[in-house]
């Protein structure tokens, strides 16, 4: 690590950094990639020593690794582990890496081998649950989206370099979304998961008339409770809001909740 | 083009007819040094800030138990009560805790570091008018805090006062706070307790409740001087400072005279944010120092 | 105060001849589920998009001067040393056609606190001051309750307010830049039926109003309900999610975050309009929440707003304007909450 910079006087380091992916679609990845205006300055910041998805070269010295994506194969378990004792600071990139992501509604199916069998035919290849990197090793820090948001990835990153203690905001979606001057997506009879789901996407999907699905997990208040009344009220199936919280894992626990009342109830 | 409304500009237009004086002043902060900072405990640090213009440093002025605003450019702004003395103007000591994102940051900053301070505000604990009476000043944890800057008021006017009372509680004697300045105190003829909840191997002093020196100093004096002349100036946690104030009022001393001081979020200090308001009580501007009268009608403040 | 009347037909006109400016006024955003119109302010080029006729729009027109985000001030570092900067936000007048009275007395509310203190805030006043504001009388929407607030109709903090009185419009001036805007139309003055074509018109206004709030001796009750448990009732639904302050036209509180550059080379500090009802909003450093639960939260809003702000200036913070309750999700509106925390009297 070198020292190159101070901020107010305290030498700030720029740490050597490796982006890794598991079993995702790399659009966290490619996500960092966009936008080249502000790729420099990020470059300033960081020194990238390991990127399959931007550049040939590969290190396995590193301070913090951004890893992408769900562990659905043992190899990826060795893999995550190894980045783990490499690193100082583990950072999960994503829906996938922080809550399983999409990847994970395959183990609502009782059966994985049919799940094998379906989707790889006659050639299988060895899989197993989908779980977050957390299920397997320490992780320092999350950052939140399907996919990321850059420019709150870069804040974050900034602060994490400063050596300041990253904090999410603490309010739904709602709240971004009202800032926006949106219409709320409920009056044009869509869900929404905007009023459950943490902020810090700006409203991404709902500034674009898109019911938020809910890939950055529960807001710390979330009102699930509420959300399902809401719901009920305005004629919304249940299946229809199970669909947004499964969708992404982030709300686990309480999405299985739900489902089992509603299959119960059948 | 007659029908284009004439833009008013409100940076430049100060002094002109209905602007408000001093409107500019708003988001301005004196730029200040950080001369010297040392450790008080493990989690504490004493800050010496002077600020930079002389002329500003002599002009500043404030009451003790007012609080500024310090920033970090860049990292944060958060509310500290001065800890020195009035007379030494824009030269300020603020003891500051390490404890969330500011402050963690501010921990690592070197001497010679220019930081930003705006203020004073809020109220402050009235030692004018405490003149010719007893004070009694009591302080759990970090309540010693606020506390100091009212010390070295009436230290710096001892003959103005009559009895002074120090009673100082802490967890632990490593949490003590300007132990070294307790000899200077004690000798400027101010009684000076401290017990702490928990002693260690070189702890000599009592072991327990702030509320079992208080009791004792109740006892000691006549009750008719105790109820007429005293001033009490509380500060620490609420739930210490309810128990303190309840047996005050016990031992007869009115509600008027005993000031607290209270802690509270803030983001602007200037009764516009709303995060320090106390049921609809702006903490910045109507506190920090309260009378305990005040207190009682404040809605969740205890 | 000077009245005047002109034909209906000059409304266009008067657009026409503020139309140098930039205009904002009530737009139609879409339609909901039902095909009912929803309207907000925007930015109006057109005089056909001005949609007069409005019940009542999504959120209020706060954007324009006390905004969603707003930068206090950039940090410029350079050699251990930096230098702050600030800038007030503002750069143009504004025309805001349209404004109904409930909006009018929500920005004489917010001087007060705003400008009003002892610590004015530029950043709203340097907006404020260049604020041309056309007022324009409303008809009542079922969750309107302004009449109760005695916020349905608005004495000052305008330019022009108008009322529909059949073919034509009752005009208050009140500046002498909007009496010379009206001097390039087409007005006369009014006569004495026309007053009372006026009167009329009013009283009619003031019998459509099907919601009331019951505000007598409101902050004494709120203090002795302070334990209720209606509070809970209201707590276990809210989705502390910030909706009602921000479409709310008096809530200002806010919090501020700053910023540092990819490169150092500068730093903003930013504000965001905040809301009482977000989990952390009375958290201090080191994770003590003083209102942990949505429930006190909540009390807190009603607090600041019907006591708290009368206590300080002798007038509720709220306007009746319905635009939290038709915004709330879960159902939360200011009528109903007062009236069960006034329900123990009866």
């Amino acid at each position: 690590m070198k020292t190159e910079r101070t901020f107010l006087g305290v030498p700030i380091v720029k740490p050597k950094v490796g982006f890794f992916d598991l079993s995702s679609c790399e659009g966290c990845q490619l996500q960092m990639l966009n936008n080249e205006a502000s790729l420099l300055d990020f470059l300033s910041l960081v020194e990238i020593v390991n990127f399959r998805e931007g550049m040939k070269e590969k290190s396995d010295d590193y301070d913090i690794a951004f890893v992408e994506g769900s562990v659905t194969r043992a190899d990826e378990e060795e893999r995550l582990k190894i980045i783990r004792r490499n690193a100082g600071v583990v950072v999960a990139l994503g829906s996938c890496a922080c809550f399983g992501g999409v990847n994970q509604l395959k183990n609502r199916f009782n059966d994985l081998e049919w799940v094998k069998r379906q989707v790889y035919g006659d050639f299988p290849i060895e899989t197993q649950e989908a779980k977050p990197i957390s299920a397997f090793v320490k992780v320092d820090l999350e950052i939140y989206g399907c996919p990321i948001k850059k420019e709150e990835v870069e804040k974050i990153v900034t602060k994490l370099v400063l050596g300041q203690e990253i904090t999410h905001p603490n309010y739904p979606v709602c709240m971004e979304c009202k800032a926006n001057e949106n219409v709320c997506l409920f009056d044009l009879g869509e869900p929404c998961l905007g009023p459950v789901t943490r902020a810090g996407c700006d409203s991404w999907c709902p500034s674009n008339r898109m019911g938020c699905w809910g890939c950055r997990g529960p807001a710390p208040a979330a009102n699930l409770k509420q959300l399902e009344k809401i719901a009920e009220q305005k004629n919304i199936s249940k299946e229809r809001l199970l669909d947004r919280l499964e969708c992404f894992g982030g709300f686990g626990e309480a999405a299985r909740e739900m489902r089992t009342k509603v299959e119960g109830g059948r | 083009m007659e029908n284009k409304l004439q833009f008013v500009d409100l940076a430049t237009s100060h002094g002109k007819k209905n602007s408000h004086p001093g409107i500019e002043h708003f988001e301005y902060s004196y730029k200040a040094e950080i001369t010297n900072l040392y450790p008080l405990t493990k989690t504490e640090k004493l800050y010496q800030i002077q600020i930079v213009d002389p002329r500003e440093r002599k002009d500043f002025t404030f009451q003790p138990g007012q609080f500024v605003m310090l920033e970090l450019p860049g990292i944060g702004e958060a509310p500290f009560s001065i800890s020195s003395s009035p007379i030494r103007h824009g030269d300020l000591e603020l003891c500051i805790r390490r404890v969330g994102k500011m402050t963690n940051f501010l921990d690592r900053v070197k001497r010679g570091t220019k930081v930003g301070i705006s203020g004073p505000f809020g109220t402050h604990f009235p030692v004018e008018e405490m003149v010719d009476n007893d004070i009694l000043l009591i302080a759990g944890g970090l309540g010693i805090v606020p506390l100091r800057s009212p010390i070295m008021s009436v230290l710096e006017n001892r003959s103005r006062y009559g009895r002074v009372d120090i009673i100082y509680g802490a967890r632990e004697p490593l949490e003590l706070l300007f132990t070294y300045q307790y000899g200077m105190w004690k000798q400027f003829d101010i009684n000076l307790d401290i017990i702490v909840d928990k002693a260690d191997d070189k702890w000599t002093g009592p072991v327990g409740l702030i509320t079992e020196i208080l009791q004792k100093r109740i006892d000691n004096g006549t009750p008719n001087d105790f109820r007429k002349k005293t001033n009490a100036i509380v500060c620490g946690p609420p739930v210490m400072f309810k128990f303190v104030c309840e047996m005050l009022i016990k031992a007869g001393l009115p509600m008027e005279k005993m000031f607290v001081s209270l802690e509270r979020r803030m983001h602007c200090g200037r009764g516009k944010c709303c995060r320090c308001n106390i049921g609809s009580t702006y903490t910045c501007i109507e506190g920090p120092v309260f009378d305990y009268w005040s207190v009682l009608n404040l809605k969740e403040a205890i | 105060m000077i009245f005047k009347v002109f034909q209906a037909g000059e409304m266009e006109t008067l657009f026409g001849l503020l139309s140098v400016n930039r205009i904002v006024g009530p737009v139609e955003k879409g339609r909901d589920v039902d095909g009912k119109p929803l309207y907000d302010f925007d930015v109006v080029y057109d005089f056909k998009d001005l949609k007069l006729d409005y019940g009542q729009t999504i959120h209020s027109a706060k954007n324009y001067f006390l905004p969603y985000r707003e930068n206090l001030c950039t940090f410029t570092f350079d050699n251990g040393d930096w230098q702050k900067e600030v800038d007030f936000g503002a750069d143009r007048a504004h025309v805001f056609f349209g404004l109904h009275s409930c909006d009018i007395n929500a920005l004489n509310k917010l001087d007060k606190v705003l400008m009003g203190n002892i610590y004015p805030n530029p950043f709203y006043g340097a907006k404020r001051s260049n604020m041309f504001i056309v007022g324009y009388s409303c008809t009542p929407t079922p969750s309107c309750f302004c009449h109760s607030m005695g916020t349905d109709s608005v004495l000052h903090g305008f330019d022009l307010f108008l009322t529909r009185m059949g073919d034509e419009y009752f005009a208050e001036v009140q500046s002498a830049r909007a009496y010379h805007i009206l001097e390039r139309m087409e007005t006369r003055e009014p006569t004495h039926e026309d007053h009372l074509h006026f009167r009329k018109t009013t009283s009619k206004k003031r019998s459509l109003f099907t919601c009331e709030v019951d505000t007598s001796d409101l902050t004494k009750i709120l203090d002795m309900e302070f334990e209720s448990e209606v509070w809970e009732k209201w707590g276990d639904k809210c989705l502390s999610c910030g909706t009602c302050a921000n479409v709310c036209p008096t809530c200002y509180c806010y919090g501020v975050e700053e910023e540092v550059n990819m490169d150092f080379s500068h730093a903003r500090k930013v504000k965001q309009l905040y809301s009482c009802n977000l989990v952390d909003f009375a958290e201090v450093a080191g994770g003590h929440n003083f209102r942990p639960e949505s429930s006190t939260r909540l009390k807190y809003r009603y607090y600041h707003k019907h006591r708290g702000f009368v206590e300080a200036y002798e007038e509720s913070l709220c306007v009746g304007c319905g635009r939290c309750g038709n915004a709330c999700l879960a159902d939360i509106t200011v009528p109903e909450v007062i009236a069960s925390v006034r329900e123990g009297e009866k």
